[in-house]
């Protein structure tokens, strides 16, 4: 059983975390039901149970390197059933904003590419292009073809045109705006 | 009755057959959707991920801009812009810091006024069984629908606040009211994978392909859907689930606003039927809804 050694960056990280997410993690009663009806938990990716159990226990790292907030979809299923209510997806925001801050490296880069260009394509356009962000993904991680079969199904069917690709957008500078104001002062709190 | 339409990205990308039969729909039904020129993402799950603000700020954008209207109510179809816009409403109304930094950052007020209605709950709740019922032209009667909702619209429910979140019923009432028969099943708000499509599509095609399982022994015709996520992973990832099963699966995965609008008269081609991977069509053709 891990014991805390009293080292201030124990609790400060504890600390943290609850402040950032709102979420009064000292209420975890440790029954697990989170890990029992989390679809993304696996052989390889520790339930919620776990990870709430690394940040009671100041195992900052662990807890950081963590892959399950990455694969966190925010489905809220944990949430639903936690008899003392804790939104697991709003741990997942802290441990991310502090994990940036910290520079730690993503325990997961396909899902933080994905969600670079996905913020990308909102920063600069203010909305998703979705066909450009899914060739740009499949370009980056160098699996061109990859759902090359499904795309061409939809564009026979009239579902998606290959000329969406091509177009220029208009840029939003509204929306820019928004995401220089938060990298610049909003960042923490 | 009029109401600020909020579509989001998706619904003028890859989900246009959910916005068209969405329009139509609520034209019929007597509902004026004014969209806002304006609108821009919620920021969906990436920036709810990467940065709390920036999240709250993308959705009180949008917020902000409806509020110098005159309008009260917000319908979102797709239900993670249903989720943030309704968060972000929420948190800007009850935290007063937050709502500080958030006005700082778009430079525009903000008061949380709004009520925000993902687009099933506007429909069986604000407009009801019965105006649907007396517009029906040709009941579905005979085809089998498994109602599948998936997370947003109803967990976690502090956040939906709107029907029951491990067993919902409204999809299954909405669909009762077109005469078709609705099928019961114990994963209608299981995870269909969302946005793990492309950086984890392995793991969307074991949790979507579990629901497909399930559909299939119950003997369904085709799931409906209302979330335009849960539509691209079933019906986009449903060959690479058969190779994986070893069993061949088509079933169509529709929108419900599709199968209304069909219910209400309109051909398949109209609703966008035919722009799905798993056609619809030879189901509806077999069971005598398209010619």
């Amino acid at each position: 059983m891990f014991r805390f050694t009293g080292d201030a960056s124990e609790k400060n990280f504890l600390r943290q975390v609850i402040d950032k997410s709102g979420q009064n993690l000292l209420e975890c009663l440790q029954c697990g039901k989170c890990s029992g009806s989390c679809p993304v938990a696996s052989e390889n990716v520790p339930g919620p149970r776990q990870l709430v159990a690394e940040i009671l226990s100041g195992l900052k790292d662990e807890a950081l390197s963590n892959p399950l907030w990455w694969y966190c979809v925010s489905c809220g299923t944990c949430m639903t059933r936690c008899p003392v209510e804790i939104n697991m997806y709003e741990v997942a925001t802290a441990l991310c904003e502090i994990a940036q801050k910290e520079g730690v490296q993503p325990s997961e880069p396909d899902i933080h590419l994905f969600e670079e260009i996905f913020l990308k394509s909102v920063e600069k356009y203010g909305r998703v292009k979705e066909l450009r962000t899914v060739a740009t993904y499949n370009f980056r991680t160098r699996h061109f073809l990859k759902d090359m079969d499904k795309g061409i199904i939809l564009m026979r069917k009239g579902a998606i045109s290959p000329f969406e690709l091509l177009k220029g957008w208009k840029k939003d500078p509204r929306v820019s705006r928004i995401f220089e104001k938060v990298r610049k002062g909003g960042q923490g709190e | 009755m009029k109401v600020s339409y909020y579509p989001g990205c998706s619904l003028e990308g890859t989900a246009r057959p959910y916005d068209v039969s969405v329009r139509y729909v609520c034209r019929s039904l007597g509902v004026e959707l004014q969209e806002s020129q304006d609108w821009s993402c919620c920021g969906a799950s990436p920036a709810l991920k990467m940065n709390s603000l920036l999240s709250t700020a993308l959705s009180a954008r949008n917020l902000a801009l409806i509020e110098k209207t005159d309008i009260t109510d917000v319908v979102a179809p797709c239900p993670f812009c249903f989720r943030r816009l309704k968060s972000a409403n929420e948190d800007i109304k009850t935290d007063p810091e937050l709502k500080r930094r958030t006005q700082e950052v778009i430079e525009a007020e903000i008061v949380g006024k709004l009520t925000i209605h993902n687009l099933l709950g506007f429909i069986r709740r604000q407009i009801g069984l019965e105006p649907i019922i007396s517009k029906v032209k040709t009941p579905l009667t005979g085809l089998k629908l498994i109602p599948y909702y998936g997370c947003y619209v109803v967990k976690p429910p502090s956040v939906a606040q709107f029907d029951n979140p491990e067993s919902p019923t409204s999809l299954d009432e909405v669909m009762a009211a077109l005469g078709a028969d609705v099928l019961d099943w114990d994963f209608k708000t299981e995870c269909c994978g969302a946005g793990l499509a492309l950086s984890k599509t392995q793991k969307v095609i074991e949790l979507s392909g579990r629901l497909l399982k399930e559909a299939a022994w119950r003997g369904a015709d085709m799931i409906v859907v209302v979330c335009q996520l849960c539509q691209a992973n079933l019906d986009m990832r449903q060959g690479d689930i058969s190779s994986k099963q070893n069993k061949k699966y088509e079933i169509p995965i529709v929108y419900f606003t599709q199968l209304i609008g069909l219910a209400f008269g309109l051909s398949p081609s109209e609703l966008g039927l035919n722009h799905h991977i798993i056609d619809p069509l030879p189901v509806l053709r077999q069971k005598g809804f398209s010619s």
